[in-house]
């Protein structure tokens, strides 16, 4: 018989060498699955290594993998307060929607000085985001509604109102009628010295530095982990769950929101319908991969950021639906919760 | 109004709720053993790549009864991590959604397709690998029985699939409600720790339920491609599943009231079709195909109400992992 | 043993049970049977090892050494799936009952008698039988939500009679009952041991030693003390056997005078739960450097009141006035801010994060001190000195503040709550207004001695005290004043000194002034 223990204390090293290993389980049952499927397998992880040490995929790599990050440090917000939001997909939508709102608003109605577009543009996409997370958190607070399924259909609902806007109001009138907004002009488009990667890298760290200190020296972060850990207590100690709920949820959405706001004015430079690549899903599986660490998520979402990128690279040189990338994310994600199991729990072989 | 309008579309309502009803039938199940199947929509999506496959190898019959092992199998993993391994329900069942929508674009895509096909039936004539719909499942009207206004043609003229499904929901309802191995799932859903004092192996049970809640969940996706809507487009099942997981709450966990629960989420999507064919909605289709997620939302939300709230009860072990106290 | 029958086989032998926990043996080489037909009262006080020998019985321990018969066969007990085949079964103290369902449902569940289809006449037919049988009048179709507590502890009994089970062990099951229902229960104990099954009785109450048993074994500190007939045994030789020292042992109390009222509570009525009314208008004045008791049967809205006090539970008429001001639903934040200070029912799991660090656990409250925070932020630095002194005042037994909670033992978590809810106050100062709920439950006597020292010394330094307590004794020890409540109200109001454990007692089950 097999008996789990639990583990009371774990170390760090311990942790992360069991999320190591359970990566590597993830490349091979990947490797399995797709050699059953008659994959080059060799060839497959070939190209996804190479993604990482070609430069000019390894730009790509960062400019995917920053929505991905930013998504995923909103979500170690919602997370650490025991809040399930699978809705940071549609909160990047609505981070687009509100940035090219604003492009809108400037170009057609002359509102907003050009000056001040960016700062306008990251606010306001911030403020959409967290709103449309707002929606399920204060659902929640007022009647007890479970987030999960709500914070998914409102993702559906984010995602037609962006057809619905360039496919009718906000198409570019000069754009061939393809279902595309205006481009966005130079001043509301994020760069830092001509790169948009480089403003992407510097936004990433700044957010990362910022849910840090969130998390290690406010009162607020303290009140968000306590409701994580146990809303009971929470109750007890007299912390404002409601409140609490609402303000996380609002930081939680936004800094989605402001992924939403890089898709648009720093990888693509305006909006499209379905531009994300299902970025607000990956960012959960990055999120807890990184065990909810700020810092890690940068790295982690790096990863993924290249796996988006070498799924494009497979539909052309193995002629492989983008849907791989899709089951490898998946099976790592199954073993990132596998290792879960490992850092709970001790296995041990009873008499 | 003449009632040539209203026939139509209570018969595609009835199309549409059974792929609702299917998945819910069986979810239904392991949410009362106390198991949240999140995983639903992904199995659903597996179910309608594999069928459609299937389908044009070997025919209907395999179709489905393949996708069903298949369901059985992805049940099987959520089991085996939320049960056995007691890992989050909502982690795993995102996970399995992933891993199904992600292999059901990966097999169904043309290239793969083909080769599984070559694979299963070498005989296969060469534009059979290319097509991109699968056929239908035949129409059976029932005789006398169809020609009943309004009811006939909204539950007698179909193909056999709906019938079978619109029996299986009572009888999936007695055998939850009216005998032994019912009342121990439920149970086990309530309070597995009593459950277990008292000789029910709460795992049999679960793990059970979660395979069950698969084979049905592929089971819709099949229906959904073989008996409502035959063309492969990646991602077709469109948040059905998830929705599924709300109407189950409308229809407080009982497969009987999951017919009605289904009926009126496949009229909404019929409305959807409707509304767009009477120009309403004809330039912006978008607000229209937001009414499900939308309604689904304020469902969930005024179920939530004080006054509904007491008399349902959501299975109160409901994802929460069970373990035997030492 | 020495005047059993020896031509009848004992339903139950234990032969020298042992079974250890960390740090505690909590049955000792025990002894014990049980005869057909027989009411065999187990005696002892809290923590004498009663119930773990009873889950030794009943499958849910396993016991480190000894042997167990039935019926004169040696069996291994593993679960209690096995010992429902023995025909042994038990009444739990908090009942395992499925509310949603139905009374046959629960009564059916598991019964491989009953068949695949539920046959819901014939069941119903069945319950209601066995029902007649014990004078008991419940519907087998109601749901056990709709039950009253007493009807609930039947369905429990007949869930183990529709079984026909021949070994009944209750374990303290009149703790949650009503005189009515208490001599209600005892008329169907005496049916059953008509009817020749055997009932082993848990219990720490002398008088119903005699009103119901045949044969009574005392336990003491995990040790059989003796095993003797009912009806050859005085009340107070038991109780000595019981105890093994004086009744009342003296507790230091300091005079201490009494101050202005801190707390005061006008008309206060609440719901419970069940949306039923638990507080149906209670007035009580607590003053500062007085410990008031309050003494009342389980479920009687003593819980419900101090969640009311505490801020964790609406008051829904009344108002609760502290140091004169009307804090009446101000919400737990506002009365932290006030000085209450709130040691809940289990409070090493509901005051507690276990997966948090000691540093952590006691800032739960002080984070928004303004000795410990700015305006946004916390010194955790400062946060960290501070509980270091904690650790050490109050010693527990941890490396330091940044051990995980989790980590230490029960009474080490007590120990840090205490420490959090009377010296890590916001302004330093001592607590205004102390709300303890079974603060000595589940200690042994060193902690139990620790924690009414500590009450008392927050008592001298001008404190004012609410204590619940399920043991009477211990309330008329600690408090200056009982307060008895009986169904929501306060029903008497008196010094210790001039009542009798009895007379409260009879207060508490009658609900009014003998």
């Amino acid at each position: 018989m097999f008996k789990l223990e639990r583990h009371t204390d774990i170390s760090r090293k311990t942790s992360g060498l069991i999320v190591f290993l359970s990566l590597l389980l993830a490349f091979f049952v990947t490797g399995i699955i797709f050699y059953l499927l008659n994959v080059d397998v060799i060839q497959f992880y070939l190209i996804i290594c190479n993604v990482f040490i070609t430069p000019a995929l390894l730009l790509q790599v960062v400019f995917r993998s920053i929505p991905i990050i930013l998504a995923s440090l909103g979500l170690v917000v919602a997370f650490r307060m025991g809040f399930w939001n699978i809705g940071a997909e549609g909160q990047i939508y609505m981070g687009m929607i509100a940035a090219t709102g604003m492009v809108i608003l400037h170009v057609f109605y002359g509102a907003i000085p050009a000056s001040l577009m960016l700062v306008v543009m990251g606010a306001v996409s911030f403020l959409a985001g967290g709103a449309w997370c707002l929606v399920p958190a204060s659902l929640k607070v007022r009647l007890g509604v479970n987030e999960v399924l709500t914070t998914l259909m409102l993702n559906y609902i984010a995602m037609l109102l962006v057809d619905y806007l360039v496919y009718g109001p906000w198409r570019d009138p000069e754009g061939w009628g393809f279902a595309l907004s205006i481009p966005f002009p130079d001043y509301a488009t994020l760069t830092f010295g001509g790169h948009p990667s480089m403003a992407g890298i510097i936004i990433s760290i700044a957010v990362a530095t910022l849910v840090y200190v969130l998390f290690k020296y406010t009162k607020l972060g303290f009140m968000l982990s306590v409701l994580g850990k146990s809303g009971e207590v929470a109750k007890y100690a007299g912390i404002p769950v409601g409140r609490v709920t609402l303000l996380g949820s609002l930081i939680s959405g936004g800094i989605a929101g402001l992924g939403g706001l890089y898709v648009v004015s720093g990888m693509i430079g305006r909006l499209r319908p379905r531009i994300s690549p299902g970025y607000g899903y990956t960012a959960i599986i990055v999120a807890m991969l990184a065990q909810l660490n700020p810092w890690l998520i940068l790295p982690a979402g790096i990863f993924f950021g290249g796996l988006l990128t070498a799924g494009d690279a497979l539909q052309s040189s193995l002629r492989l639906p983008f849907s791989v990338i899709t089951v490898f994310q998946s099976i790592i994600f199954l073993c990132i919760i596998l290792a879960e199991f490992f850092r709970r729990y001790r296995v041990v072989l009873k008499r | 109004m003449s009632i040539e309008w209203i026939e139509p579309v209570l018969a595609s309502t009835t199309s549409i709720g059974v792929v609702y009803l299917l998945g819910s039938l069986g979810e239904i199940y392991a949410e009362r053993s106390g198991v949240l199947n999140l995983g639903l929509e992904g199995i659903m999506a597996i179910g309608a790549a594999i069928s459609f496959i299937i389908t044009i190898a070997w025919g209907h019959a395999l179709a489905f009864l393949v996708a069903s092992v298949f369901g059985m199998l992805m049940g099987f993993l959520l089991a085996f991590f939320t049960v056995s391994l007691r890992l989050n329900q909502i982690a795993v069942g995102l996970a399995i959604t992933m891993l199904g929508s992600g292999l059901s674009g990966f097999i169904a895509f043309p290239t793969t397709r083909k080769t599984i096909l070559q694979f299963l039936n070498p005989e296969l004539p060469s534009t059979a690998l290319e097509i991109q719909s699968a056929p239908m499942l035949p129409s059976v009207p029932l005789p006398f029985l169809k020609e009943i206004p309004i009811v006939g043609p909204m539950f007698f003229n179909h193909n056999i699939a709906v019938y079978i499904a619109l029996m299986l929901a009572p009888m999936m309802w007695f055998l939850l409600f009216r005998t032994s191995i019912g009342l121990k799932i439920r149970s086990v859903g309530e309070n597995p720790g009593m459950a277990d004092a008292l000789g029910i192996n709460v795992f049999r049970i679960r793990y059970f339920t979660c395979m069950l809640s698969g084979v049905f969940s592929a089971l819709a996706g099949a229906y959904l491609m073989l008996g409502f809507q035959p063309f492969w487009i990646e991602g077709m099942t469109g948040g059905r599943g998830f929705i599924t997981l709300s109407l189950i709450i409308l229809s407080t966990w009982s497969p009987l009231r999951a017919i009605f629960g289904s009926l009126l989420f496949g009229g909404i999507e019929v409305l959807q079709y409707r509304l767009q064919l009477f120009g309403l909605g004809a330039t912006s289709p978008q607000f229209v195909l937001m009414l499900p997620y939308a309604i689904a939302v304020i469902t969930l939300s005024l179920l939530s109400l004080e006054s509904f709230r007491k008399r349902i009860s959501a299975p109160a072990a409901l994802a929460k992992p069970y373990y035997r106290e030492e | 043993m020495e005047d059993e029958d020896l031509s009848v086989t004992p339903l139950v032998e234990l032969n020298g049970i042992v079974k250890r926990f960390p740090n505690v043996v909590a049955n000792d080489r025990v002894n014990f049977s049980l005869m057909p037909g027989e009411v065999h009262a187990l005696l002892g006080e809290n923590a004498a090892g009663k119930t773990t020998l009873m889950n030794i019985l009943y499958g849910l321990y396993q016991p480190d050494d000894g042997e167990i018969y039935v019926k004169g066969k040696r069996v291994r007990i593993r679960s209690p799936a096995d010992s429902i085949k023995l025909g042994i079964g038990m009444v739990h103290q908090s009942f395992r009952l499925i509310p949603v369902h139905t009374v046959w449902e629960n009564v059916v569940l598991g019964l491989t008698e009953a068949g695949f289809i539920l046959n819901k006449k014939k069941l119903t037919e069945i319950v209601k039988r066995v029902c007649e049988e014990y004078g008991w009048n419940i519907d087998p179709n109601a749901r056990v939500w709709q039950l009253s507590v007493g009807e609930r502890q039947q369905v429990e009994l007949l869930k183990l009679l529709i079984r026909n089970a021949e070994v009944l062990i209750l374990d303290e099951p009149t703790s949650v009952l009503t005189p009515q229902e208490t001599r209600s229960l005892f008329k169907a104990i005496r049916i059953m041991a008509k009817k020749g099954k055997g009932i082993i009785f848990i219990t720490h109450k002398l008088e119903e030693v005699f009103e119901v048993s045949d044969r009574v074994t005392v336990m003491r500190k995990g040790r059989v003390v003796a095993t003797k007939l009912t009806n050859e045994v005085t009340a107070e030789e038991l109780a000595n056997l019981m105890i093994g020292r004086p009744v009342l042992f003296k507790l230091e109390r300091p005079e201490v005078k009494k101050g202005g009222v801190v707390l005061e509570t006008k008309g206060l009525k609440a719901m419970g739960d069940r949306g039923v009314l638990a507080l149906d208008g209670v007035n009580l004045q607590v003053h500062s450097g007085e410990i008031v008791g309050i003494a009342g049967v389980a479920g009687n809205g003593q819980e419900e009141l101090i969640e009311v006090l505490a801020g964790l539970r609406r008051a829904d008429g009344g108002k609760v006035f502290i140091d004169g001001e009307d804090v009446t639903n101000k919400g737990v934040g506002h009365l932290i801010g006030k000085g209450v200070a709130y040691i809940p029912p289990e409070s090493t799991r509901w005051a507690l994060i276990r997966d948090m660090r000691l540093v952590e656990n006691i800032a739960l409250k002080l984070y928004r001190s303004k000795n410990f925070s700015g305006r946004l932020t916390i010194n955790w630095r400062k946060l960290f000195e501070f509980s270091k002194k904690l650790v050490e005042e109050y010693g527990i037994a941890a490396h330091g503040p940044s051990t995980l909670a989790g980590t230490l033992s029960g009474g080490n978590l007590q120990r840090v709550v205490l420490a959090r809810e009377l010296s890590a106050t916001l302004d330093g100062k001592v607590p205004k207004l102390i709300l303890a709920a079974y603060p000595t439950k589940g200690l042994d006597v060193a902690a139990t001695e620790f924690v009414q020292g500590l009450l008392l010394k927050y008592r001298s330094m001008g404190s004012a005290i609410i204590f619940l307590s399920e043991d009477l004794e211990e309330i008329m020890m600690l408090s200056d004043r009982i307060a008895v409540i009986s169904r929501g109200r306060i029903v008497g109001e008196f010094s210790p000194r001039e009542k009798t454990v009895e007379e409260v007692g009879m207060m508490m089950v009658k609900g009014s002034m003998a």
